[in-house]
């Protein structure tokens, strides 16, 4: 930025204060905030109208606030009056710039703020002709009527903060933006990460419990394909929350191509956070792939029943789901061995919830009882 | 040798049962896991025997586990944090070794093998 206060020592004569006024315009032109547009027109609007006092003005919402200022005598440096009750608010408002010769004979003027400073008369132009944002005050110490030169290089000056403005306002914009990208690639980075870590406790433990690589083979692309299905439908939500009913029906497709043939689904609107939704969504690919390898969905007849309530009496409420399976092959007791699959059942969900899940080998069938409090991960949908 | 007994801190289901799994191998026990920081702080504050060391995942369903790491240093547990955040900002900690996930058992048995448990 160029020092415009070292300019005193120049010796060449500035005819009308236009160099200074050049000057001041480029010196705009490199301003990225606020502060520094100010601390520009601080340096320079005095010099280029010759006034005793020159006011930055900013507008905030409702508010005129006196931002910065260059005077003889103090101003009103840090204070905010309101849009109605100041000539700024006045400019900025009515849209054009005001010059009033004897503030005392002038009733937009709020005499009483007035009367402990030396302003006897004034210029006020506002920033951003077609929606003022800003506006620029320069004052004198007597009575008079500024030269229409005057008037006119503080509207050039307000024109260029008003670029100045929106220049700096778009610097700021593409920074964020910019910012926000990075944000969004160390996210991603960071979930791709968390998600091949999933992937990697699956295939360690489908091995574990694989008696041969076709079984592996198998059991794994088909944990694979939930987990895929399970961030579909994150992606779908841009990683916001999924609704139980979504997920039951894009996890047990694949076990019936009409949903209501084979399953029984009850329950109120239940929405999980992107996380927890990855662990219902494996859960209930798990529960599905037992029944229909052993239980109900082995039969042409057999159901599962698919049950939800929340107590809402309780503190925090309270959810209880069920997965019944009805009408499949009669069940003589749990599996001798516990895979990853019932493993998954049995905690995944319900350490996740901070709950607690069951897994009943009935004679009617398998039943999985899911209790959990609701929180931040599963609550009523709104 | 004794076992170690070892916390765990892992929203992830999925990753902490394979993170017990993996404690297994290695001749570990698991003392306790936990998928959120409210319980593991429970748990530590309890009364049950001190772990011999501790694994702790860093973002527990957007809460971060340093008031975990902070009472294992009270009582003098050694731990690692394992996370998928590649540059983790972890002011206090930044002597604390962190596993990167996907979970190289190498360099998980590496740490682990640090846990000495009481005679």
């Amino acid at each position: 930025m160029l020092d415009l206060a070292s300019r005193d020592d120049v010796a060449a004569p500035d005819t009308g204060g236009l160099v200074t006024l050049i000057e001041t315009i480029e010196a705009l032109s490199a301003t990225r905030t606020i502060s520094e547009v100010a601390d520009v027109i601080r340096k320079a609007a005095r010099r280029i109208s010759g006034a005793d006092g020159v006011a930055f003005v900013l507008r905030d919402n409702d508010k005129c606030w006196y931002f910065d200022e260059d005077a003889i005598g103090p101003l009103w440096k840090g204070k905010r009056f309101p849009l109605t009750a100041c000539i700024s608010g006045w400019a900025m408002l009515n849209r054009q710039t005001v010059v009033i010769p004897d503030i005392y004979l002038d009733d937009r003027i709020p005499h009483d703020a007035y009367r402990p400073t030396f302003v006897k008369s004034l210029v006020m132009t506002p920033v951003r002709m077609e929606d003022p944002v800003a506006a620029i005050g320069a004052y004198w110490a007597e009575s008079h009527t500024p030269s229409p030169e005057v008037v006119q290089k503080l509207q050039v000056m307000a024109r260029a903060t008003a670029s100045a403005l929106e220049s700096g306002r778009l610097h700021d914009s593409l920074v964020d933006a910019r910012h926000h990208g990075t944000f969004l690639l160390q996210e991603l980075d960071h979930r791709v990460k968390n998600t091949l870590a999933i992937v990697q406790s699956i295939s360690r433990q489908t091995l574990r419990a694989s008696p041969s690589p076709e079984t592996f083979a198998e059991v794994f692309e088909n944990r694979l394909l939930a987990l895929s299905q399970a961030h579909e439908l994150l992606t779908r939500r841009s990683w916001g929350r999924a609704a139980l009913h979504e997920i039951l029906e894009k996890a047990l497709a694949p076990f019936s191509p009409e949903l209501a043939e084979r399953f029984d689904i009850i329950g109120p609107a239940l929405t999980f956070s992107a996380e927890t939704s990855v662990s219902v969504h494996m859960t209930l690919h798990e529960l599905a792939v037992n029944a229909a390898k052993h239980g109900a969905l082995t039969t042409p007849e057999g159901r599962v029943v698919i049950r939800w309530t929340v107590d809402e009496g309780a503190a925090p409420p309270m959810l209880t789901l069920t997965w019944r399976e009805v009408g499949g092959p009669a069940v003589s007791g749990p599996p001798e061995r516990r895979g990853f699959g019932t493993q998954m059942i049995e905690r995944g969900l319900a350490r996740d919830l901070g709950g607690k899940a069951t897994l009943d080998f009935t004679p009617q069938g398998v039943v999985y009882t899911l209790r959990a409090p609701l929180s931040q991960r599963m609550s009523l949908a709104a | 040798m004794k076992s170690s007994k070892v916390m765990i801190v892992e929203d992830e289901a999925l990753v902490a049962m394979m993170v017990e799994d993996m404690l297994g191998d290695l001749g570990c026990e698991v003392a306790g896991s936990f998928g959120a920081v409210t319980d593991a702080l429970a748990w530590l504050g309890s009364g049950e025997p001190t772990p011999d060391g501790a694994v702790l995942d860093v973002n527990i369903g957007g809460e971060m586990v340093f008031p975990v790491a902070e009472a294992l240093r009270e009582q003098g547990v050694p731990f690692v944090f394992a996370t998928g955040y590649g540059d983790l900002p972890r002011k206090g900690f930044e002597s604390i070794e962190v596993l990167a996930k996907p979970i190289n058992v190498g360099a998980l048995r590496k740490a682990v093998d640090k846990f000495q448990p009481d005679e």
